[in-house]
């Protein structure tokens, strides 16, 4: 008999009272072990079950388990390992039975992975998650049956970390845990081997302080990883993890942010950039990862080999101010933008656009505006270039950022450049093309040039440019000529732009398509280009052009003469397109070096001019058919210096301006323009491209285009002093008039916020948005007038009595109204006692100028939605009495029902009546104004009488429509109001903030509760306005304002009026303390 | 000129040498007709533009003494050479007895000095007053009687009239430009004088002056004139006044001793006009686009 077989008979009686399938995995697994094993082992095997269905009453399924697993282990499974399956078999029979199922389950599995030397760290891991209670159990068991999933993936070791996490994850939830555990393996492999342990590693931070936030992290954690750079994905997580660890809030999405960022940083530059925050992250951990989520956004401004500069700035902020460091790396400080702006090389158009206008005007002296590129192709009238400089005639238009150059210097020059060269157009008259102007160098052949005779064009130059049949090579060309001449202009009248002019000329020049590549026309073409970029050097020709390359080489060097006008720049064209006509427009088949300088050198270029200036009879210009082999002619390549040039666009649109003024004159232009003109001009004109400018068909396209360029034409052209002062300021407001009168017309203004934790502003952080407040009726104001007549009268007698000190006695004159008595004595005991006596003994009254402007500023946010409590409705809470109560209580609901309580607002409303009436007694200047809003990028701030109107029954009729509305952002709204004074040229400038007081509003401060944010940032706008010789003045209609108000105003003068009553009391009081 | 270190008497002081002026116009025709027919010329220009350098001139060529204010004693006239020629430079606290004179203490009491419009009127100067908007407005009390048919000063304090001298001829500068719309010059001052107005000079006319004045060649003259060009388009856009010959001539004055152009215009022009860093930056700009 067998051992197999001795040992199943011996032990058959003890399989009695269990499920048969258990004795028959009992006959398989020794029959199939029995080859494997000596007889001792069978045995010890054998002995292992047996004492598995003797543990409890439930085990002998774990036992069925070990019987099964035998013989699924791996052929050359050492006997130790049977043995010591069977022990922790055991063991973890004895704590939980189906825990023991899984785990003989997928031993076998598992095990080839593992190897038999890592069985009782993986039993380890199981029991390490069991806690004793079945949810535990069962994610033990997964854990145990994923095994041959999990390590077909991952190492033990690792295991070992994401058991740490499991565990960690399962004290707070068993779902979440089993739901990671049932991602691992998938999740897990998608990762590189290296990156799995961090990745475990910030798991367990994570579950330990955002738990939360786990499924998140597992679900899209990996992809995020993998958007770091391979070879520093660890640090980036052991990082991450140290802000885990340091901090409990918002740890994945800081995770995510940064993780994002760096996937648009170069990869390469990860290691710098992870470096860095690695540097901060002792200090701030909140810091390290800001400043990897803003890396993106500073490495736009700076190069990477700076970043160090300004992160190391920061750190010293860091080191010294906790908060100011993390505003600093939130990018939320002014600070921060200042050595951003230091350090970057890039130029912005903002930050220099004032400069560059005042420039421009200088240069031109025009009253010229600055904008982007992008408002001009916005405006779809032609130019469809973002990044290209131009000029419509009375603006300059440049691209928005210059980082050509690896310096500030040298992008700011290059900026300068571009405007001057755009400047120079309209100081040397580019535009100012007038067909029979003679030109001053060449022997005019306009005039004889047969023009079509039903021409009717609408400027000069669309005039000149009929005269060829081919425009888009007249208007190429015409391009070079001008372009020649106007940089020649330059070098010779602004010797101190003549090197970077040269320099960018030079590496417009190496850009240039090889010439002897192109179509002969084409190379003849950019053959003018290389000379008008002072490049002659680098003209290149095919020895039977020589002639041709000749002649338009010395016309174009004509036009570099001082005399040169924008009409020799049209004969210039004139000659030189005829010359590129003489040529095909076909490959250069020829097999001889194309000649260039030294070969012809520059004497020969000096012709004989007459040659060129055909005499007698009208001429024709050739069309220049196209013959077999010739190529499609192509523009030559841009030159980025010099920018859009669209003569003909500019010629019309000034002319069309021109039209609008006299309209609005009540004149009509004798030579108006014709709808007809304008289409015809745009459709032939070679300066539009109307496909590429907007998609429809053509008719379609031609009327927005026609209705975009008259509407240009028409808008009068904003004051630009007025944009120096606002330039964020939302430009969208030119509506047209009539259209829609209905829509408001909101400005928005940006205004810095003090961050009082980090000492610094948030620059831009507040969007002011104003508007004119809606009208309502007229009725209130009338009824308040009415409601509070003697109060009225009353205010206004003592407003009245102010105006007599209007005039102020001076004294010590020595001319005047009268003698002054004492100086008198004084000069007549001087001159007794011998004396010389003062002469200045007259006193007169001089009428003061009261030079006086006044804002108001009305709080309309919800609060002031609440009554006022008059002391007298308070039900005084000492007295017990019920019935005394109850008497109190109906008295007061009888006097509400008769007369309706108060509520904040309309105590502002009224005291802003009577305000009124005061001032326009006293006639000082004065504005009102409502704010409200919510969020930062949301400050409403409405208009109820700006400080140039007159009050009349708009005033009146917008006061009715005074409302609670929502929050209280006091600091934006109290800056753009000093903005309003700062305009006014008043000597007194007073701000009257009207309010509840309580600033208040989402974002401002921590959360919601915090007072303090609001409160410094309210109290730092106050003390801007004082910097700018405003006063401040805070008056609040609230009795519990008394706390805040005393924090907030500090030195600054505040008072609280209960009632209105008492308002006509105090006004002319307060009015003339602020006013003198 | 008057040598340096010599105190002369108010009305002693006469242009001797000719100064250099450069017509611009008609405007010498113009003033020497109005002094023939003895109408009183009012001369408007932004400042340095060359108003005071004219009159001198004028002065001068005229064959006409000229004084300025100074400390000192009555001196005798002399009819036959170069006559006296008074300039008074206006301010906001000059009266009228700032004009006229007043009594002065003396050891033996009190003693009775004239002013430099009397003197002028007495020894028929030709006067200018400088920025005459800028004086207290009891002066006009005295320019009135002077400037119309009756050619009289009175003189309050002593109760005289002094009737001016043949060869007397008031003559007023302002400038419209800078003074605030309080110190406009009323009408019926302003209409009792010719108006002769005064504008910068063209680019080559400037540039020849500067390069007569501070010694620069031309090349560098035009270049400053220029500048005063461009930066003068900059009046009414962040610069209240534009830039004066005067001030261009500074420059150039420096570049000859040797400062780089760059640096004189910064010092002669940027920064002399405005302290607005803006403008001060824009004007920069302009500067480093024309001089190399």
């Amino acid at each position: 008999m067998s051992v197999a077989g001795g040992l199943i008979a011996r032990n058959r009686s003890r399989f009695d009272g269990f499920p048969e399938p258990l004795l028959e995995a009992y006959e398989s697994s020794l029959r199939a072990l029995e080859p494997r094993l000596t007889p001792t082992q069978l045995e010890g095997w054998s002995r292992g079950g047996l004492d598995l269905m003797a543990i409890s009453l439930r085990s002998w399924e774990s036992a069925a388990e070990y019987f099964k697993a035998g013989p699924r282990m791996a052929e050359a499974t050492p006997w130790d390992t049977y043995e010591q399956l069977a022990r922790e078999a055991g063991d973890l029979t004895e704590q939980s039975a189906p825990l023991a199922v899984s785990f003989l389950r997928s031993a076998p599995d598992t095990l080839t992975h593992i190897g038999p030397n890592h069985l009782a760290q993986w039993a380890d891991f199981g029991r390490r998650l069991y806690k004793g209670n079945w949810k535990s159990s069962s994610l033990a068991a997964q854990f145990y049956d994923a095994g041959p999933d999990l390590f077909g993936t991952i190492r033990v070791s690792h295991a070992g970390r994401l058991v740490l996490f499991l565990d960690e994850l399962a004290r707070h939830s068993y779902e979440l845990a089993a739901a990671c555990l049932t991602s691992a393996p998938e999740v897990l492999g998608r990762l590189e081997h290296n990156d799995r342990m961090p990745f475990l590693t910030f798991g367990v931070e994570l579950a330990q302080t955002s738990w939360a936030d786990s499924r998140l992290y597992f679900d899209r954690g990996v992809p995020l990883i993998q958007r770091v750079h391979g070879p520093v994905r660890e640090r980036y997580l052991t990082l991450a993890a140290q802000v885990a660890r340091d901090h409990s809030r918002s740890v994945f999405q800081y995770f995510e942010e940064a993780a994002h960022a760096l996937g648009e940083v170069e990869p390469d530059d990860h290691g710098i950039v992870i470096e860095l925050a690695e540097q901060l992250a002792p200090h701030s951990a909140y810091a390290a990862m800001d400043f990897i989520s803003n890396a993106p956004e500073v490495l736009e401004k700076v190069r990477i080999d700076e970043l160090g500069a300004w992160q190391n700035h920061g750190l010293g902020i860091l080191a010294s101010s906790r908060e100011g460091g993390e505003a600093y790396f939130r990018l939320q400080s002014s600070r921060g933008e200042e050595v951003l702006d230091t350090l970057s090389a890039r130029v912005e158009l903002s930050k220099v656009g004032d400069v560059l206008r005042l420039y421009g005007k200088a240069l031109t002296g025009k009253n010229i505006s600055i904008h982007a590129s992008a408002v001009l192709t916005e405006k779809g009238i032609g130019w469809v270039d973002e990044e290209r400089a131009s000029t419509d005639g009375t603006t300059i238009y440049l691209p928005e950022v210059m980082e050509l150059y690896r310096g500030k210097d040298e992008n700011f020059a290059a900026v300068k450049v571009f405007t001057t060269h755009q400047a120079a157009r309209l100081e040397f008259g580019s535009f100012a093309f007038s067909f029979s102007r003679p030109s001053t160098l060449f022997e005019d052949l306009r005039p004889t040039i047969r023009e079509a005779p039903d021409a009717n064009p609408a400027t000069e130059i669309e005039r000149f440019f009929d005269l060829f049949p081919d425009r888009t090579l007249a208007s190429d060309i015409h391009k070079v000529a001008e372009g020649t001449r106007i940089d020649a202009a330059i070098k010779r009248n602004y010797a101190g732009i003549r090197r970077s002019l040269t320099r960018m000329q030079r590496e417009e020049l190496e850009r240039r398509p090889e010439v002897s590549e192109l179509p002969l026309r084409q190379a003849f073409v950019e053959n003018l280009v290389r000379v008008s970029l002072d490049g002659i050097d680098a003209v290149r020709w095919p020895a039977a052009q020589r002639d041709a390359v000749s002649s338009g080489v010395s016309i174009l060097q004509q036009l570099m003469a001082e005399s040169a006008s924008v009409e020799d720049t049209a004969e210039a064209t004139l000659r030189l397109y005829q010359l590129a006509m003489s040529i095909r427009n076909e490959r250069d088949e020829g097999e001889e070096e194309w000649e260039g300088l030294p070969e012809m050198d520059q004497e020969s270029f000096q012709l004989d001019m007459s040659e060129l200036g055909s005499e007698g009879a009208p001429m024709e210009m050739e069309m220049g058919d196209a013959e077999d082999g010739d190529v499609d002619y192509e523009s030559p390549q841009d030159i980025d210096f010099r920018g859009d040039f669209k003569p003909e666009l500019v010629q019309l649109l000034m002319k069309l301006r021109d039209d609008a003024e006299l309209g609005d004159a009540g004149q009509i232009s004798p030579d108006q323009l014709t709808e007809e003109q304008l289409k015809e001009l745009l459709e032939k004109s070679a300066e539009i491209d109307l496909d590429s400018l907007l998609e429809g068909d053509l008719q379609n396209t031609t009327g927005m285009f026609l209705s975009n360029l008259l509407k240009e034409a028409g808008t009068p052209t904003l004051d630009s002093d007025a944009q120096s002062d606002q330039p964020l300021s939302d430009l969208s407001t030119g509506a047209e008039e009539g259209e829609e009168p209905l829509a408001p017309i909101v400005t928005t203004y940006y205004y810095d916020e003090w961050d009082f934790r980090a000492q610094d502003y948030k620059p831009r952080w507040c969007a002011v948005k104003e508007a004119d407040l809606e009208e309502g009726e007229e009725e209130f104001y009338d009824e308040t007038l009415k409601e509070y007549a003697a109060l009225v009268a009353q205010t206004r007698k003592q407003f009245e009595l102010m105006k007599p000190e209007l005039f102020r006695k001076i004294k010590k004159l020595s001319d005047g109204e009268d003698v002054e008595l004492d100086p008198a004595i004084e000069w007549m005991i001087d001159l007794r006692t011998g004396v010389s006596p003062s002469d200045k003994i007259y006193w007169r009254r001089n009428k003061v100028e009261r030079d006086v402007a006044i804002a108001f500023l009305l709080d309309m946010s919800a609060s002031t939605d609440e009554e006022i409590a008059r002391r007298d409705q308070q039900y005084d809470d000492s007295d017990d009495d019920p019935r005394k109560y109850l008497s109190w209580w109906v008295t007061k609901r009888r006097q509400e029902l008769s007369a309706p309580p108060k509520r904040i607002i309309d105590l502002e409303k009224e005291a802003t009546v009577l305000l009124i009436t005061a001032l326009e007694t006293i006639g000082d200047d004065y504005g009102i104004y409502g704010f409200s809003g919510y969020g930062r990028d949301n400050v409403e701030f409405y208009v109820l009488k700006d400080f140039d109107e007159q009050f009349g029954e708009t005033t009146k009729k917008r006061i009715d429509k005074v409302t609670p509305i929502r929050s209280t952002r006091m600091g934006p709204a109290i800056r753009h109001a000093v903005h309003k004074l700062s305009e006014t040229e008043a000597k007194v400038r007073i701000l009257v903030l009207l309010s509840d007081g309580r600033p208040q509003d989402h974002g401002y401060g921590r959360d919601r509760t915090e007072k303090e944010y609001a409160i410094h940032d309210t109290k730092q706008a106050l003390n801007e306005a004082k910097r700018e010789g405003i006063t401040p003045f805070a008056l609040t209609v609230d009795r519990a304002g008394h706390d805040y108000l005393k924090t907030m105003c500090e030195d600054m003068g505040y008072e609280v009026v209960g009632d209105i009553e008492s308002l006509p009391r105090r006004l002319p009081a307060l009015y003339r303390s602020l006013t003198e | 000129m008057a040598p340096g270190g010599l105190v002369l008497a108010a009305e002693e002081f006469t242009v001797r040498e000719e100064p250099y002026y450069l017509p611009l116009g008609d405007e010498i025709e113009l003033f020497e007709a109005a002094f023939e027919q003895r109408i009183p010329v009012l001369l408007k220009g932004p400042t340095g533009c060359g108003k005071t350098r004219f009159v001198e001139y004028m002065s001068w060529r005229l064959g006409r003494p000229m004084t300025h204010i100074s400390q000192g004693g009555e001196a005798p006239l002399d009819d036959e050479g170069p006559r006296p020629f008074v300039t008074v430079a206006c301010h906001e606290d000059l009266t009228a007895s700032d004009l006229v004179g007043r009594y002065l203490l003396d050891t033996d009491g009190t003693r009775w000095i004239d002013g430099p419009l009397t003197r002028a009127v007495k020894t028929g100067a030709i006067c200018y007053l400088d920025e005459v908007v800028e004086a207290r407005k009891d002066t006009t009390v005295l320019i009135h009687p002077l400037t119309d048919y009756r050619r009289l000063l009175p003189i309050e304090k002593l109760g005289q009239v002094v009737e001016a001298a043949d060869g007397f001829l008031l003559v007023i500068s302002y400038n419209p430009g800078y003074q605030s719309a309080l110190k406009d010059l009323k009408h019926s001052t302003r209409q009792r004088f010719i108006s002769v107005e005064f504008t910068y000079p063209t680019r080559e006319q400037e540039a020849e002056i500067i390069s007569h004045e501070s010694g620069v060649d031309m090349a560098v003259s035009i270049e400053l004139a220029k500048l005063g060009e461009k930066v003068r388009n900059l009046k009414e856009h962040g610069l209240s006044e534009g830039v004066s010959t005067r001030l261009l001539i500074y420059a150039g004055r420096l570049i000859e001793r040797g400062i780089e152009p760059r640096r004189a215009a910064q010092v002669g022009v940027t920064w002399a006009l405005t302290d607005d860093l803006e403008v001060q930056r824009s004007i920069e700009e302009v500067v480093t686009s024309i001089f190399e």
